[in-house]
């Protein structure tokens, strides 16, 4: 499939993109969380697409798969509204605070700090500790 | 729900489909309990207050007939949640997995038996075997199956899952009704589903004198439904107390989720959301990665399937505002993104389906090593090769948004 953006042509491999998608979707619906960590280097390592095609467009990819998954959870009864409430004002709060709290923290740091985070929460679930 | 409804027609396949393979698999008979001659006389209760702020002790006491173990089932009677198991163990003489589906929306929102204190060595000794306990061995162990009534009265919906089924995202073929028998059997291992841990449901607190009086002290804990508690007596099948009742109060902070069926303080999880949100735009990931281990490790009261449940819709309006704010300065390929979307759509339908049937331990295993992904690939975007292509990606990348940025101006 042919794609243009900003006035350059992209050749994109729906195939690997669609079944990449679809795991991805299923994984992230599965355990409740976006997706997008996943999606962009999928669309930028297995697709060899630009990062400034891929911010945007993942976004809007991993919308339809959030938005149908939150169906799905509300169909099923696994929705609480008083846990809702308590989380999402927050979840807005913390969205206007981050850029400015982004300028004066190098992403390098965040990034190493969130891997040792990751393994330790990893290391919790999977019972070592 | 608006799902039973739709599910008549189903049932009557159901019925057809399942005439021929009905096969008996009672494995776990209940003894019926004998009924005693009737000179039995019903045990006394009485309790110390009628009221708990939160969780705290009642002190029960009481008379029985002398020389009989007597046990407390206590039960929150205002609220039900939600219990649900499936069912792929092997039966145990066929080899068969039956892959069928149960839940119960009736199930107590707590449900505790406590037994006489000499039972403990009995609890310890199931509690060695870890996950794999037993609730209706256990059960059968301290000899309190007379005790165990309300979530065998708790309908159950069984479904036969087929995997044409699970891809399209259903629960499968409703299954006829259980017989009284069979809803007893598969209701125990709805309340070691729900409950989990041996001691959410069995104590060994009861202190029995040879006169047959006995005094418990029954420790309801912290975060449980609000409303009103039953504690009845029970010595066997036939003599069984009055129920004594007692309400347990929260207060605000303290809210009730009725989905999760348990109460916390409600500043908690917005505390903790607006760090993780914080840390989640910095680090470049969805909060959604941290904030479902972070919450099943804080709080371990709260089921994975409505943490997932409602984490979702959480990060659903963060990536709602984003693409909003990329459309004004048109940075989104519509047709890249719809194509892959749909794709993911499809995904997106089976996976809350997937949530339901596994259970908590797999969620966390599986979760474990999603995130162990995701360090690696955090760390691969640490490393001075990805840094050097990462500027010069992030450099274009901005060079357009801001000729996005001046061109959508520019229309204005």
């Amino acid at each position: 499939m042919k794609i243009e953006f900003w006035g350059q042509e992209f050749k994109v491999n729906m195939v690997v993109g669609c079944i990449g998608g679809f795991l991805i979707a299923i994984m992230s619906s599965m355990f409740g969380f976006g997706g997008g960590p996943f999606m962009v280097p999928l669309m930028t390592v297995a697709l060899r697409l630009p990062m400034y095609l891929v911010v945007g467009s993942s976004l809007l990819a991993i919308f339809f798969n959030t938005s149908i998954s939150t169906m799905r959870h509300y169909q099923f009864g696994n929705f609480d509204l008083y846990f809702f409430l308590a989380m999402f004002p927050a979840a807005i709060l913390g969205g206007y605070l981050a850029p400015q709290i982004a300028k004066r923290v190098s992403p390098l740091v965040v990034k190493r700090i969130a891997c040792v985070g990751l393994i330790l929460l990893a290391l919790n679930l999977l019972g070592v500790y | 729900m608006k799902k039973k409804t739709g599910i008549v027609p189903w049932l009557v396949a159901a019925v057809v489909m399942f005439a021929g393979v009905n096969v008996a698999c009672a494995v776990e008979d209940t003894p019926q309990v004998s009924g005693q001659p009737a000179a039995v006389v019903a045990p006394t209760i009485t309790i110390d207050k009628t009221q708990l702020n939160n969780g705290g002790t009642i002190k029960v006491s009481g008379q029985v007939p002398a020389g009989k173990p007597v046990y407390l089932e206590v039960y929150a009677a205002d609220h039900t949640v939600r219990a649900s198991r499936f069912d792929a163990d092997p039966d145990k003489e066929t080899g068969v997995r039956p892959y069928k589906f149960y839940i119960t929306s009736e199930m107590p929102a707590y449900y505790k038996i406590f037994v006489p204190k000499d039972l403990q060595a009995k609890i310890d000794e199931e509690a060695k075997k870890k996950n794999k306990w037993s609730y209706s061995e256990l059960l059968k162990n301290l000899g309190a199956e007379a005790a165990y009534s309300v979530p065998a009265k708790a309908k159950i919906d069984s479904y036969q899952s087929t995997l044409m089924a699970s891809i399209i995202g259903s629960r499968g073929d409703l299954l006829p009704t259980l017989d009284a028998k069979e809803n007893r059997k598969r209701s125990m291992q709805l309340v070691k589903a729900r409950f989990r841990k041996i001691n959410n449901v069995f104590a060994a607190a009861i202190d029995v004198k040879p006169d047959g009086s006995y005094t418990a002290d029954v420790n309801v804990r912290e975060g449980l439904a609000p409303g009103h508690y039953k504690i009845v007596a029970v010595v066997d099948g036939n003599a069984k107390s009055e129920a004594a009742t007692f309400e347990n109060k929260i207060e605000f902070p303290n809210v009730y989720l009725a989905n999760a069926g348990t109460n916390l303080n409600i500043f908690y999880p917005f505390f903790l959301t607006l760090a993780v949100a914080i840390f989640g735009v910095l680090m470049g990931a969805g909060g959604g990665f941290i904030m479902n281990p972070l919450l099943l490790t804080l709080f371990p009261a709260l089921p994975h399937t409505i943490v997932a449940g409602t984490v979702t819709p959480t990060v659903l309006f963060s990536q709602a505002s984003g693409i909003f704010n990329y459309s004004k300065i048109k940075f989104i390929n519509w047709k890249l993104g719809c194509g892959i979307g749909a794709a993911m759509l499809l995904g997106g339908f089976i996976g809350p389906k997937l949530t339901e049937m596994i259970t908590l331990d797999q969620f966390k295993f599986a979760f474990g090593w999603i995130l162990i992904v995701l360090a690696a690939l955090m760390l691969w975007q640490t490393t001075p090769g990805y840094l050097a292509k990462n500027k010069k990606e992030q450099a274009i990348l901005k060079e357009f948004k801001k000729r996005a940025e001046e061109a959508a101006q520019g229309k204005k």
